[in-house]
């Protein structure tokens, strides 16, 4: 890994992942491996996902009964866990996507005064 | 917990997936096999931590990691015995040596008696001189006061009791009327003794029996009261039992039966209701709701004016004051109370020392351990993780350390609980192991373990694994700088120097005791003690009818050199005193008196039996009686203070009734109540002019002292074998009590002493050998390039022997400065004494010596070809 691409990268904010894994399956249930292919894909490889912290965030979700997992084959015939939104997870992501909102606003606002300065 | 293992089920299955899965990503993007590998995996992180951090989600992990931090501190410790030995006997000695003198101090003078409102009972003793009030000072305080609900005094006194056919000497006590109300307890069987009872001479023959005495001489029969018994020959019915955990309120005397004080004449043998000068009872008071401390100290004074107006003679400059209960008021507990005080300050040295013992064993532990935790930092365990690992080993250790502290402070406290002190007296440590204290102890252990186990953790977060595993273990610059373990060794050392220092003061002071000139000899003489009373005698015939005839016997047993009887013998504990007048005196006031002297009544022959020299005149003879002129024979301090001479023989002296008294003889000066008195006056009068039915026998012989007691006690049974024998034995042996504060001071000051020095052997050696060890490749290379023995010895520990030096230099001044506290409890005892310096400084040197010279051995020895192949 060059230290190029390390400086574009951009490490995920603590709790975001359970977000975008919540996003992510959405569109129906996913493998692990697929959910961190699609969150590196879907963010144009700027957000790098630690694969490894994956499965801790999984399981947490599973837990709180957000998501559920079954059995399945993946795309190349192997054996693997599907993980699917249940409907307290689609809930949960309406409530953690306004949160966010708000959040990136507020971060933007507070840091568009400063962009003006040192633009000019 | 079914759900929780569903799905951990396949969780490294999954991953290894995944990784597979990502592998043919790489694969398909064109990368070789090898590196698609090598790029997933390093995608994926750290497989372990993942796997871990997933099955934390499922809950129980910290209780299972809990399980296996414990399960390998075990594992290590086992692996470690020093270590664990040192740390887990440094704990349990440091905290049950504080739990032991605690437990003391507060059976003895933190918790008061165990009665109702035990807060508002007190006790009266005079302002000067012992604790004791006579009969009509309590009656007067009694009966002209408005601030105490009750007022009562009680006598200790040992009885001839009849029970079952059977006559046993037992302690009891001469309880007035009030006392039981004044107490306020509920009896347990039957009633307890009232005012009707206390009311005059012969009013009630009734007694009250313990609740221990109920259990053990009375086989706990439930048909108890009615029972009638003798107590010295006179009838007495069992009225009732005190309750259970009732000692009565002297904590150290604990009586088995109680009896009205008004009966005291018929008991004692001598009536003293009516003698203003007979001080020997301990008052009780209970101060009524709401009344202050300075209320009744003002009406005290009121009280005490009015009996010195009305008793010139016997009052004047009587002041009361009042005083905690239990330890015959401040006569006792004051010294008690001190020398406690300062055991206690001991042990919490002690535990200070161990504290930093513990601390520096730690740190040298986690310094020794510094490269197997780089190495797990390496491999991605995170710094909690090890931060728990270290806890949970002090953790451990506090536990097992806590163990050995509540096991060996619980049996040493029960095992001092049910010991009684070598004396006849009814005296009992009444220390009891509470639970709380127990817990307490375990506490401590655990918190100064964790305490002091988390001290290297700076050290840990410091930590770089790189530099670590590099060096291997030992770090760039070994001990150069002055670490926190250093401080914490002269700190140690210093403090155990305190307790060495404590220790050998107080061992010189007890050797000097045990040497010491006592004005008579104790050595080679048998002494018997009995009181006739319990007998049927009484003061006016027991001389001749029992007691010459008792002496004459005695002095035909083959090879007795001497014998003499006296009412009591110096050292014995009753001694009395008794107010000296110059010949010239008119008023026998108190403000006009000379001196107080002990005086003592024997026959002819008791001074040479007890080796009392006789520097000059005659002994006391059996022709000094009552109706000849009254003669004493004094000793050199009591000739000095009334002529400022010792050629006294043939001069005079009046005692408090006026009767002008003869010396006859002068003898040498002795010891009379403690052995750390100053020296005392004393008189002996002749037994023939005043009987007395208490006898104390002492007999000089070179033979064999078990055949002599056995023949002396044919002798007694011969002439009445209703004679009780309450003490016999070698005099020496009796004498035990009166050593008794000084060998528990050295005994309790000993202990600690040893332990100092075990601590600081432990903690020196432990910090040489480390020091040493992280230091051997150095060393090695060091001799390697021809360093000098000397050199490398330097090197290796110049730094140590300079914690040593200042430590102890620092400890035996401390040590000096706090022994003088010692001086009120052990006779002579001063840490000035060249003897003690010098004892002091050769001992701390040579466990210095003894501590480093493993170590030095080893750093001597070094062998750079081996060692230095090795890394």
């Amino acid at each position: 890994m060059s230290t190029r691409e390390q400086r574009e990268r951009v490490e995920l904010l603590q709790g975001t992942l359970d977000l975008l894994i919540l996003r992510t399956l959405v569109r129906g249930p996913v493998h692990g491996h697929a959910i961190a292919k699609a969150i590196e894909f879907n963010s144009d490889d700027v957000l790098q996902v630690e694969q490894g912290s994956l499965y801790p965030a999984l399981h947490r979700l599973i837990k709180r009964g957000w998501i559920s997992v079954e059995d399945g084959t993946s795309e190349n015939n192997r054996r693997a866990k599907f993980y699917r939104l249940t409907p307290k997870g689609r809930r949960q992501l309406a409530v953690e996507t306004s949160k966010w909102d708000k959040l990136a606003g507020a971060i933007a606002q507070i840091l568009r005064p400063a962009e003006r300065e040192g633009g000019s | 917990m079914s759900r929780r293992k569903r799905m951990l089920e396949n969780l490294e299955q999954d991953i290894r997936e995944h990784i597979a899965i990502e592998t043919q990503d790489n694969i398909d993007r064109g990368m070789a096999p090898e590196e698609a590998r090598f790029a997933a995996i390093r995608k994926f992180g750290n497989v372990r931590r993942a796997t871990e951090e997933t099955r934390e989600v499922w809950s129980f992990v910290w209780l299972e990691q809990l399980l296996q931090d414990v399960r390998f501190a075990l594992r290590t410790l086992r692996k470690n015995p020093g270590f664990a030995f040192s740390a887990v006997v440094i704990l349990a000695l440091g905290i049950s040596a504080n739990v032991i003198v605690f437990g003391v101090l507060d059976g003895l003078i933190l918790r008061p008696l165990d009665l109702p409102h035990a807060e508002q009972v007190m006790t009266l003793q005079p302002q000067h001189g012992g604790p004791f009030l006579s009969f009509p000072e309590m009656r007067d305080v009694r009966d002209g006061n408005s601030v105490f609900s009750a007022v009562a005094a009680i006598e200790i006194q040992e009885f001839g009791l009849e029970a079952n056919g059977a006559t046993r000497s037992v302690w009891g006590c001469e309880a007035s009327g009030e006392y039981f109300e004044l107490v306020g307890i509920k009896p347990f069987l039957g009633r307890l003794l009232q005012r009707a009872d206390d009311d005059h001479p012969g009013a009630s023959e009734a007694a009250v029996i313990s609740y221990s005495a109920w259990k053990s001489d009375f086989g706990a029969n439930p048909n108890i009261v009615g029972t009638s018994i003798r107590i010295d020959k006179h009838a007495y019915t069992i009225v009732g039992v005190t309750p259970e955990g009732f000692y009565g309120t002297e904590k150290m005397a604990l009586p088995d039966i109680f009896v009205p004080m008004a009966n005291q004449a018929s008991l004692d043998g001598v009536s003293w209701l009516e003698s203003r000068g007979y001080h020997s009872l301990f008052s009780v008071v209970r101060i009524k709701d709401g009344v202050s401390r300075p209320q009744v100290l003002a009406e005290l004074k009121t009280i005490v004016a009015r009996m010195a107006r009305e008793h010139p003679k016997e009052e004047e400059g009587l002041a009361l004051k009042l005083a905690r209960p239990g330890l015959a008021g401040d006569f006792i507990g004051g010294p008690a109370r001190g020398f406690l005080a300062g055991v206690m300050a001991l042990a919490g040295i002690v535990l200070l020392a161990a504290c930093a013992n513990l601390g520096s064993l730690f740190a040298a532990r986690t310094a020794d351990r510094t490269r197997e935790i780089a190495i797990r930092m390496a491999i991605g365990s995170s710094r909690w993780r090890i931060l728990r690992s270290v806890l949970i080993e002090a953790f451990v250790i506090s536990i097992f350390g806590g163990a050995c502290a509540c096991v060996l402070s619980w049996m040493s406290l029960d095992g001092l609980s049910s010991w009684h002190p070598p004396t006849r007296f009814p005296i009992k440590f009444l220390v009891v192991p509470h639970p709380s204290l127990i817990l307490m102890a375990f506490l401590l252990s655990l918190l100064a373990g964790i305490l002091f186990g988390v001290m290297p953790l700076r050290q840990i977060f410091k930590t770089d694994p790189n530099e670590a595993i590099k060096s291997g273990g030992s770090q760039a610059s070994p001990g150069r700088r002055w670490a926190l373990r250093d401080a914490l060794l002269a700190a140690q050392i210093a403090l155990c120097c305190v307790t060495v220092t404590a220790a050998f003061v107080s061992l010189r002071g007890l050797s000097r005791a045990v040497t010491m000139d006592l004005g008579f000899n104790p050595k080679n003489a048998v002494r018997y003690q009995f009181d006739l009373s319990q007998a049927g005698y009484t003061a006016d015939t027991v001389t001749d009818h029992f007691q010459r005839q008792m002496l004459e016997k005695v002095l035909q047993i083959p090879g007795v050199q001497a014998a003499g009887y006296a009412n009591t013998t110096p050292l014995s504990l009753d001694a009395s005193n008794t107010a000296i007048f110059s010949e010239q005196t008119v008023e026998f006031r108190p403000s006009n008196e000379a001196f107080d002297a002990y005086f003592y009544y024997v026959s002819p022959g008791y001074l040479a039996a007890a080796g009392t020299a006789l520097l000059a005149g005659r002994d006391v003879s059996f022709s000094d009686t009552a109706d000849t002129p009254a003669v004493a024979v004094v000793n050199q301090e009591f000739a000095r203070r009334l002529f400022h001479t010792e050629n006294a023989v043939g001069r005079y002296f009046k005692n408090r009734s006026g009767v002008s008294i003869q010396i006859v003889g002068i003898m040498a000066d002795g010891k009379y109540f403690t052995l750390s008195e100053d020296p005392e006056a004393a008189a002996f009068y002749p037994i023939s002019r005043k009987g007395d039915t208490k006898t104390s026998l002492i007999v000089r012989s070179q033979r064999d002292t078990g055949d002599m007691v056995a023949a002396i006690r044919d002798v007694v049974h011969e002439l009445d074998p209703a004679v009780p024998i309450r003490e016999s034995g070698t005099w020496s042996s009796q004498l035990s009590l009166s050593l008794f504060p000084s060998q528990v001071a050295t005994v309790a000051l000993g202990l600690f002493g040893a332990f100092g020095l075990l601590l600081s052997i432990v903690g020196t050696f432990g910090l040489a050998s480390y020091t040493v060890s992280k230091r051997l490749r150095e060393l090695s290379i060091r001799v390697a390039l021809g360093a000098q023995a000397r050199q490398i010895l330097s090197t290796a520990l110049g730094r140590m022997l300079i914690v040593l030096g200042s430590g102890s230099v620092v400890g035996i001044v401390l040590g000096v400065a706090a022994s003088r506290l010692l001086s009120a409890i052990v006779y002579q005892a001063s840490a000035q004494d060249p003897f003690v310096l010098a004892a002091v400084a050769f001992t701390v040197l040579l466990t210095g010596a003894l501590s480093v010279a493993g170590p030095v051995r080893r750093a001597l020895h070094i062998d750079p070809a081996q060692l230095l192949r090795e890394q």
